[in-house]
């Protein structure tokens, strides 16, 4: 009883004369990328940034250290960030599906709010408007809070489009044993609801994560902090921008690759005993 | 409360419309104690309407429907506790898809009814042996077929010690071999006394295990008879139609 992929849903199996052609496709777009590697590296070599100069500092401890005290940062702003925005996300769901009307709406004004307002304003917010209504913040808050702010709205979307994703017969067969409304959400509704959202939960987490990289405007010393001070120090724009842009990748990769997991194991979960 | 004289369920003028279609007219029907009524009909007369009112999952317009004498409450704690003593079984099974089997059955008499966890898990398993999944417990839904899932959703209605039992078509999203096993628990069920309201097309258990069979048509209750003369002479022009049209068939 495999579940079947997306791809054998979508498509029939290749047959020969289709594979002969997914070959060559694959064989011309091989090439393709290498020629502009090729190009690419040749204007660099030509631009001089191939030099040794801007590449010699990588082979130094102090350098991965400090990059890696970065990425540490932002990990932990963007983690943070990420579990505040679920935590005010689901509040603001439960808002939106509150039986009073007025909740429901002001629960839907915050989500639009938070959703329309671009990460930066937010952080302006935070950093020029906040610590003069005298709220002294440390760097790690002002550019926590508003990246979670600016999420919690999606998330909160995200959470309510699972919640109706779970069959209206699942809610009634509950409703008819005699749960109540908050039993019936927590036991029966919510477990189901949050399977369909990890996929969005974490896309969710990857763009919190990307956002965190406007924390030098509040001078919190992330990743991409630490890697405009070597830029500065080294002189060397193009070599350490490739590398970072290598580490967020990275970093986005492992998050999707988890996802992936997440989602297999909670098949398998459904499918526990099936053997 | 066991006063057998009180009809479990007792339906007085229901109406209900959705939109501007009338789909309950003035209905009253009343099931007793150990009873077991079948109602039947031709499709969209307002079988399954008639059958949610019962436990509210549809409001009625006017009209009062009581169960053991009492108005079935409009809301909150007391409208559940009502719920949790009819047991409702329905077509599309609606087992918790994120539950074992084992844990479908438990759910509710630990969450609702508060009971201890050794006792709710041992009454579950005698209740799946009695409905013939025990074998499946550990299981989730998708994994059963479907006559089995329905049968684990019977236990699970059971496992309330309901006072009634509602079912609304419990065999018409299954497969003809399945059918039977279905039907099977049910008959079961109505020997030892289970109160039943069943909405069903299937003509020879209704005959089989029915005390009375109450046709419906358009949202009105059309006849009400004996099994036994409902199929051999029905009074109503429409219930013989509606018989001759499944002979036909
Ligand atoms: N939620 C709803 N909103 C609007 N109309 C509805 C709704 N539910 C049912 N109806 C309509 O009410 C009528 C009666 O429906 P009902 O499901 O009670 O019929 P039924 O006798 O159970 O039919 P079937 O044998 O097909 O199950 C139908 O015309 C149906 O289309
Ligand atoms: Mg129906």
């Amino acid at each position: 009883m495999k579940k079947p992929s997306i791809r054998d849903i979508l498509y029939e199996p290749p047959g020969p004369k289709a594979q002969r052609r997914i070959r060559i496709t694959t064989a011309a777009a091989l090439l393709l990328i290498a020629g502009l590697v090729f190009l690419i590296i040749r204007q660099f070599a030509e631009t001089g940034q191939l030099n040794a100069r801007y590449w010699a500092f990588f082979g130094r401890g102090t350098t991965w250290r400090f990059l890696g005290e970065g990425l540490l940062s932002t990990v932990e702003a963007a983690v943070t960030g990420a579990l505040i925005s679920f935590a005010a996300g689901f509040v603001l769901m439960r808002g939106r599906l509150n039986r009073f009307p007025v909740i429901r709406f002001l629960s839907a004004a915050v989500i639009e709010f938070t959703r329309g307002v671009p990460t930066l304003l937010f952080i302006y917010f935070f950093f020029l408007a906040v610590p003069r209504m005298g709220w002294a913040l440390s760097s790690f808050w002002k550019i926590t809070l508003p990246c979670a702010v600016s999420a919690c709205g999606v998330v909160a979307e995200a959470l309510r489009s699972g919640v109706n994703a779970v069959p209206k017969g699942q809610r009634e067969a509950a409703l008819s044993l005699g749960f109540g409304e908050i039993r019936l959400f927590y036991k029966i509704i919510f477990p189901q609801a949050f399977r369909f959202v990890i996929p969005s939960l974490i896309a969710e987490l990857v763009i919190v994560l990307k956002d965190t990289t406007f924390a030098s405007v509040v001078s919190y010393a992330d990743l991409m902090q630490n890697a405009k001070v070597l830029i500065s120090n080294y002189d060397a724009m193009l070599s350490v921008y490739l590398v970072v842009a290598a580490i967020y990748i990275l970093i986005n990769c492992l998050l999707n690759k988890l996802s992936e997991y997440l989602a297999r194991r909670m098949d398998r979960a459904a499918e526990r005993g099936a053997a | 409360m066991t006063d057998n004289n009180v009809p479990v369920i007792d339906v007085r003028h229901a109406d209900k419309h959705f939109g501007k279609l009338h789909v309950l007219r003035d209905i009253s029907l009343s099931v007793n104690r150990g009873e077991v009524v079948v109602i039947i009909g031709p499709s969209g007369s307002g079988k399954s309407t008639l059958c949610r009112t019962i436990n509210r999952l549809e409001t009625i317009d006017s009209g009062e429907i009581l169960i053991e004498g009492v108005p079935i409450p409009p809301e909150g704690k007391k409208l559940a506790a009502m719920r949790s003593r009819i047991g409702m079984v329905f077509q599309s099974f609606n087992l918790f898809a994120h539950m074992t089997i084992l844990e479908n059955v438990v759910a509710a008499p630990r969450s609702v009814l508060r009971r201890n966890k050794k006792e709710a898990r041992e009454e579950a398993l005698r209740l799946l042996e009695r409905v013939g999944v025990a074998d499946q417990k550990d299981k989730v839904p998708a994994q059963l077929s479907g006559g089995q899932q329905q049968r684990a959703a019977i236990a699970r209605a059971l496992a309330m010690r309901p006072k009634a039992m509602l079912f609304d078509e419990p065999t018409s999203a299954l497969d003809p071999e399945m059918i039977g096993e279905v039907l099977t628990v049910m008959t079961e069920l109505a020997a030892d006394g289970m109160t039943m309201l069943i909405v069903t097309h299937e003509m020879n258990f209704a005959r089989r295990v029915a005390d009375r069979i109450v046709f419906m048509d358009e949202g009105a209750i059309v006849e009400e008879n004996t099994p036994k003369e409902f199929f051999e002479c029905p009074r109503s022009r429409r219930a013989r139609d509606f018989l001759s049209s499944l002979r036909d068939r």
